[in-house]
C-alpha cells in the first residue's frame, strides 16, 4: 500500500463562487482545513452547505475561486490542467455516489484503466494488482462482466478497486453509499474501513451518520463555512452503536 | 393558452440551445435556398425560351444547305405535303468573324469578331415566321445602312447602339450602323454553331453582289400539327432531289438545345440541393433524437402530470415547424436575389419570361416540398415521445422502456465482455479508448461519415464533370483524334482546290506532323421511310486516332457509326449496312466495325476507311505541332493564308464548342464546393455540440481518473478525424464508381451522343485537394468545439451539467 507518512492535505481560506446563477452563488466562504496523514475525514452538512464543492475543490476537479490547496506540500492551485490530471492519476482516487463507469469496458478494464494509464509499461504488474484488489473486495467472479450485469454493491466495490488501482495517497468519496441499500452500504463501508486501516487517507462526504461514524474525524459545514469539527478516534466494531449515537447527538446540536 | 405554452417552450429552447438551433436554421436555409433557386431558374429559363419561341415563331423543321439546289423540287415537295402550314427559303451570306469589324466613332474603340468561331450569317427579316426579335419583343425591319447584331455579340463584345459594323467583301468594305440587337429562336443557344445578323433587303442584295460571303440557305417549314414533325422529317430526308447539304433541325431539337444549355445550371442546383436536403434531414433526425434524450426528464414530468404524448410532441414539432418555415422564408428570399443574377444571360438571349402564377407557384411548391419532407421526418422521429415511460424517464433519465433497456444492457455487456484493454497492445491509451468508443457508439457516429461521404460526392461530381469536359482528351467524345490543330473546309465552289492547297502546305510544314486528312461525304442508307442521308467522314483511321466504345476502327469495306446513328439504325459492331452515293448509284454493303461517341453535328456521324476523294461536301484536316511550336500562332497564319478554311487549335475548338457546358459545370462545382465544405463544417460542429453534451459524464469520469482536458479533447478529435477520413474516402470511391455510372446514365439520356462517359478527373484536385479541404473542415470543427473543454469546473461534467 502507499506510503502515507508525509501525506498532508491542507487548504486555507478556500472560496468558491459559481457565476452562472444570478446573483452569483458563493458556495464556499473561506474554509481552512487540514487532513492528516492516514486520517479518515468525514464531511457532513445539510444539502447546499458546500460539502461536495469542498471535496471537488481540494481534489483539483474544480478550481477554487480563491485560497490555496496543498497536497504533500505541493500547491495544487498553481498547477496546469495537465499537471493536475497527473496528480489525480497518481496520488488520488475517487468514489462517486453513482458508479460512473465507462459502459463499453468490462469491470476489470474499468478498474485497470487508471493503472494502465499511470504505468503503460507495467501492464503485468497492474493486472496482478487489480486482480488482487478484486479478490480482496469480493468481485473477482464478475471481473469480465459488463457494468450492467452486476449489482449496485458490486459496482461500488469495483469503484473502490478503481480508486485504489494506482495506489493513491488520498481517496475521495462523494456519498459512496447514497444509492445503495443498507446491507450493500455496510459492505462498502467495511471496505473503506479496511482501506483506511491499511493506511490510506480518506476524505468522504456523506449524509448518513452511520457511515460517518466510521471516520476518525467529522467536520460540519453550513453555508460554505466550516462550522465545527469532532474527533471520533479509531473505529471499532464493538463500540459502533455508542459512537453513532454520540455523533448523531452532536449533529443534532448543529441542526442536522 | 396552448399557443402561448408552445411559444414559451420554443423561445426558452431557442435561448438555451442557441448554437444548435442557429446551425440547424442555417442548414434549413441552405437547403430551401438551393431548392427554390433551382426551381426558379428552371421556371425563368423555360419561360424565357417559351416567350421567345412564341414571339419568333421558329420553324418546325429546317434544313440547312450549301451549294446549288433545285427550287422546283422544293415547290413540288411543299405541294405534296398538305400538313405544311407555311414554308420559306431563307437566303443567307456567311462571313468569317475576321471579316467583320466594329468601331465606336465616339470613343475611337474598335475590334473584330475573329475570336468567335461560330458562323456569322447575314440575313433579311422573314415575312411569315422565324423572326428575329428585338429587345422590346418587336419584329425589327432595318433601313438601308442599318444592322441588327445578335445579343450574344452585344454581351461578348460590349457593343452599343450607334456602333459601326464593317463587313469586308471582295469588292471592298460595306459599312453599317448598329440599330439594335436581336434575339434568335433558332440560334440563341450557346450550343448553336451559327448566329444571324439582320440587314435590309437592299443591303443584302449589295452584299451578295459584292462577293466574299458564302451563300447558304435554310429551307424552313411550319406544320399544322407539331406531332407530324418526325414523319415530315423522314419524308424530307428520303426525298433525293431536295437540298440537304447541311444540318437538319426539328422544333424539338430547338427546344431541347435552348433549354439544355441553361437548364444545366438549374439541374446542377437541384442536384446540390437534393443532396443538401438529405444531409439536413439526417442531421435534423439526429438533433431531434438528441433533444428528446436530453429532455427526457422534462418529458417524464409532463407525462406524469397528465399531458398527452401528442401535446408533448406538439411542443417539439411547433419549434421545428417554425424553424423550417423561417428557413424556407429566408431561403426563398435569397433565392429571388440569386435567380435574378443567374438568369441574366438567359433573359437577355431569349426574352423576358412573363410573370404569371407559375412564377410564384413553382418556387413555393419547391419550398413546400422541403417543408413537408422536414415536418414528416420530424413527426416520424417524435413518435418516440409516445414510447417514453414515466418511471424510466424520471428515475433513469432514459427514453427506453424496460424491455429496450434490458436489450441495450445485454448488448453493452456483450460488447464489454469482448474488450481487453490490457492485451490491446501498448499503443496510446487515448487512441484505444477512442476506438472502443467508436465501436460502441457506431450508430451515433455514423452521421459524420455519411455526411462527409455525401459532401464529397457533392463536390467531386461537378468537379469531375468540369475537368472531363475541359480535358484535351475530351475530343475523343467528339469523334476526333487528339491533335493540336484542326482545319475545317466547308462546302464552296472552290473547296477542292482550297483543300489541296491547304493540305500540301500543311504536309510541307516542318512545324506540323501527323497530318491526317478526312473528307465529309454524303451517302444514303435505307431508313424507315426509304433512303436517308448519312454523313460519313472518309479517311485513314488505321493509326487508332478515335476512341471506340465498342468494336474497332474501320478497315476496307467497313464503317464505324456514332452512338446516335447506331441507335437510330439499331446496329451494332458486326452488323451490315447498305450504302449508296445517290439515287441510281450501285449499293454497297459495309460491315459495322465499331461504335464511337460524338457530340458534334448533332451526334449523327459515321467514319469510313478510304481515300480522300475530291467532290466532298467538306474536309477536315488534323495535325500535331512540333515541340515548342505555338498552335495558336500556326492556326492564325494558316487562317490568313487560306480564307476558305477555318484553322483552330484543338483546345480552343473544344473550349468554344463546349463553353456552355463547362460554364455550367464550373458554376456548379464552385457552388457545390462552398456549400459542401460549409455543410460539412456546420454538421461537424452541430454533431459534436450535441455529442459532447451527452458525453459529459464520461468526460467527468475520465477527468477524475487522471485524463487531462487535452487528452479528452484529443480523443474526440481522433474520433472526428477517423470518421471524417472514412466518410471522405467512401465518398471519393462512391463518386468515382457509382457517381460516374449515374452521371454517365444521365448524360447518355440527354441525347448528346455520349453513351459512356468516363470521367477524366484531375487526381490532384479530387483525390488530394478536395478530400484534404473537407477533412480539414471537419477537423477544424472538432478543434473549435473541443477547445472549450478546458473548463475549470470538471465536477459539473459528472453531474451532467453544462459549464
Amino acid at each position: 500500500m502507499s506510503n502515507t507518512i508525509n501525506a498532508t492535505l491542507e487548504c486555507q481560506n478556500l472560496t468558491k463562487t459559481f457565476n452562472a446563477t444570478d446573483p452569483p452563488a458563493k458556495v464556499l466562504n473561506g474554509v481552512d482545513l487540514t487532513v492528516k496523514d492516514g486520517e479518515f475525514l468525514v464531511v457532513m452538512g445539510a444539502s447546499g452547505s458546500g460539502k461536495s464543492t469542498l471535496l471537488y475543490c481540494i481534489s483539483g476537479m474544480d478550481r477554487p475561486t480563491s485560497g490555496s490547496v496543498h497536497l504533500q506540500g505541493q500547491d495544487l492551485t498553481s498547477l496546469s490542467d495537465t499537471e493536475m490530471s497527473q496528480v489525480r492519476l497518481t496520488q488520488m482516487g475517487f468514489i462517486f455516489q453513482q458508479g460512473y463507469f465507462l459502459g463499453n469496458l468490462n469491470i476489470r478494464d474499468n478498474i485497470l484503466l487508471p493503472a494502465l494509464k499511470a504505468a503503460p509499461r507495467a501492464t503485468d504488474a497492474a493486472i496482478e494488482r487489480v486482480d488482487n484488489l478484486m479478490e480482496r473486495f469480493g468481485i473477482a467472479e464478475v471481473r469480465l462482466h459488463g457494468i450492467t450485469e452486476v449489482s449496485g454493491g458490486q459496482l461500488q466495490r469495483a469503484s473502490i478497486c478503481r480508486a485504489l488501482a494506482s495506489e493513491p495517497t488520498v481517496l475521495f468519496a462523494d456519498e459512496p453509499t447514497g444509492a445503495l441499500n443498507s446491507s450493500m452500504s455496510t459492505d462498502v463501508m467495511d471496505s473503506l474501513t479496511d482501506i483506511h486501516a491499511s493506511g490510506t487517507t480518506i476524505v468522504m462526504v456523506t449524509h448518513d451518520p452511520v457511515c460517518a461514524a466510521r471516520g476518525d474525524r467529522v467536520i460540519y459545514l453550513r453555508d460554505g463555512l466550516l462550522l465545527d469539527s469532532r474527533e471520533l478516534g479509531a473505529w471499532s466494531e464493538a463500540h459502533a452503536t455508542k459512537r453513532e449515537d454520540e455523533l448523531l447527538a452532536w449533529l443534532r446540536e448543529h441542526g442536522f | 393558452m396552448k399557443r402561448s405554452l408552445y411559444f414559451r417552450y420554443g423561445y426558452n429552447d431557442l435561448i438555451r440551445n442557441k448554437g444548435v438551433n442557429v446551425a440547424l436554421l442555417i442548414l434549413l436555409v441552405m437547403s430551401s435556398f438551393l431548392m427554390a433557386t433551382g426551381a426558379m431558374v428552371m421556371e425563368r429559363s423555360v419561360g424565357a425560351v417559351n416567350a421567345l419561341l412564341d414571339e419568333a415563331k421558329p420553324p418546325h423543321f429546317l434544313q440547312m444547305h450549301k451549294g446549288d439546289y433545285d427550287r422546283e423540287a422544293l415547290d413540288t415537295f411543299a405541294t405534296a405535303h398538305p400538313e405544311i402550314e407555311s414554308w420559306l427559303i431563307e437566303e443567307m451570306l456567311g462571313f468569317d468573324g475576321g471579316t467583320i469589324s466594329w468601331s465606336r466613332p465616339s470613343s475611337g474603340e474598335f475590334g473584330d469578331f475573329s475570336s468567335s468561331l461560330i458562323d456569322n450569317l447575314v440575313v433579311t427579316q422573314n415575312d411569315d415566321f422565324d423572326f428575329l426579335i428585338d429587345g422590346a419583343g418587336a419584329i425589327p425591319r432595318p433601313s438601308t445602312g442599318e444592322v441588327y447584331v445578335p445579343v450574344g455579340y452585344q454581351q461578348s463584345f460590349a457593343l452599343q447602339i450607334g456602333d459601326e459594323i464593317t463587313i469586308r467583301t471582295d469588292s471592298g468594305n460595306q459599312d453599317f450602323t448598329v440599330r439594335g440587337f436581336v434575339r434568335d429562336s433558332q440560334m440563341a443557344s450557346s450550343l448553336s454553331s451559327a448566329t444571324r445578323f439582320l440587314v435590309s433587303d437592299t443591303d443584302f442584295q449589295n452584299l451578295t453582289e459584292a462577293g466574299g460571303g458564302d451563300p447558304e440557305i435554310i429551307a424552313e417549314y411550319r406544320l399544322s400539327d407539331t406531332s407530324l414533325i418526325p414523319k415530315f422529317e423522314r419524308s424530307y430526308e428520303s426525298d433525293d432531289v431536295l437540298p440537304k447539304n447541311g444540318q437538319a433541325v426539328t422544333f424539338q431539337m430547338i427546344q431541347i438545345i435552348n433549354a439544355f444549355s441553361d437548364g444545366l445550371v438549374a439541374l446542377a442546383l437541384v442536384f446540390v440541393s437534393g443532396l443538401l436536403v438529405v444531409i439536413a434531414l439526417l442531421n435534423l433526425r439526429f438533433v431531434i433524437r438528441g433533444t428528446v434524450e436530453d429532455e427526457v426528464r422534462e418529458i417524464g414530468v409532463m407525462k406524469a402530470i397528465g399531458l398527452p404524448s401528442k401535446a408533448i410532441s406538439g411542443l417539439f414539432l411547433a419549434k421545428y415547424s417554425v424553424m423550417t418555415l423561417l428557413g424556407c422564408a429566408i431561403g426563398g428570399v435569397l433565392a429571388v436575389v440569386a435567380t435574378q443574377f443567374l438568369t441574366q444571360s438567359v433573359q437577355a438571349n431569349y426574352a423576358q419570361a412573363p410573370l404569371g402564377p407559375q412564377t410564384v407557384l413553382v418556387p413555393v411548391l419547391a419550398l413546400l416540398v422541403v417543408y413537408l419532407i422536414v415536418i414528416a421526418m420530424c413527426r416520424g422521429v417524435l413518435r418516440g415521445v409516445r414510447k417514453v415511460e414515466v418511471v424510466s424517464a424520471l428515475v433513469h433519465g432514459s427514453t427506453l422502456d424496460e424491455k429496450q433497456t434490458a436489450r441495450r444492457a445485454k448488448r453493452l455487456a456483450r460488447r464489454a465482455r469482448g474488450t481487453n484493454l490490457a492485451s490491446a497492445g501498448r499503443g496510446n491509451m487515448n487512441t484505444r479508448l477512442a476506438l472502443l468508443d467508436l465501436r460502441a457508439e457506431a450508430s451515433q457516429w455514423l452521421l459524420i461519415p455519411v455526411v462527409f461521404a455525401l459532401a464529397t460526392f457533392l463536390i467531386v461530381i461537378p468537379t469531375n464533370l468540369l475537368t472531363t469536359f475541359e480535358s484535351p482528351r475530351f475530343v475523343t467524345y467528339m469523334g476526333a483524334p487528339e491533335s493540336a490543330l484542326r482545319a475545317d473546309l466547308q462546302f464552296s465552289d472552290d473547296v477542292d482546290a482550297a483543300h489541296q492547297q491547304l493540305l500540301s502546305s500543311m504536309r510541307a510544314d516542318d512545324r506540323l506532323s501527323q497530318v491526317r486528312d478526312y473528307a465529309n461525304v454524303l451517302y444514303e442508307t435505307p431508313g424507315e421511310e426509304g433512303w436517308e442521308t448519312l454523313r460519313v467522314e472518309v479517311g485513314d483511321y488505321s493509326a487508332g486516332t478515335v476512341a471506340f466504345i465498342g468494336g474497332r476502327a474501320p478497315q476496307e469495306g467497313e464503317i464505324a457509326l456514332s452512338v446516335l446513328n447506331a441507335d437510330q439504325y439499331q446496329l451494332s459492331a458486326g452488323d451490315e449496312m447498305s450504302l449508296r452515293h445517290g439515287k441510281g448509284d450501285a449499293t454497297e454493303t459495309v460491315v459495322i466495325s465499331g461504335i464511337y461517341q460524338d457530340v458534334t453535328s448533332g451526334g449523327h456521324t459515321a467514319k469510313m476507311n478510304g481515300d480522300v476523294i475530291s467532290g466532298a461536301t467538306g474536309y477536315v484536316i488534323y495535325a500535331d505541332t512540333a515541340e515548342g511550336a505555338d498552335p495558336a500562332a500556326i492556326a492564325r497564319q494558316y487562317n490568313d493564308d487560306n480564307p476558305v478554311a477555318t484553322v483552330i487549335p484543338m483546345q480552343e475548338y473544344v473550349k468554344q464548342t463546349l463553353d456552355y457546358v463547362t460554364t455550367a459545370f464550373r458554376n456548379a462545382a464552385i457552388l457545390a464546393g462552398i456549400f459542401g465544405v460549409g455543410v460539412a463544417l456546420l454538421i461537424t460542429i452541430l454533431f459534436l455540440k450535441l455529442r459532447l453534451t451527452r458525453e459529459r459524464t464520461k468526460m467527468g469520469v475520465l477527468s477524475a481518473i487522471g485524463f487531462s482536458s487535452r487528452e479528452i479533447a484529443s480523443q474526440v478529435r481522433f474520433k472526428v478525424l477517423l470518421t471524417v477520413v472514412v466518410g471522405t474516402l467512401v465518398g471519393s470511391i462512391f463518386a468515382a464508381t457509382v457517381g460516374e455510372w449515374l452521371v454517365g446514365a444521365a448524360i447518355s439520356q440527354a441525347g448528346l451522343g455520349i453513351a459512356r462517359l468516363d470521367f477524366i478527373p484531375n487526381p490532384w484536385l479530387v483525390y488530394l485537394a478536395h478530400p484534404l479541404i473537407l477533412i480539414a473542415a471537419g477537423y477544424a470543427g472538432a478543434v473549435a468545439l473541443t477547445v472549450r473543454l478546458r473548463t475549470p469546473n470538471k465536477s459539473a461534467w459528472l453531474k451532467g451539467r453544462q459549464e
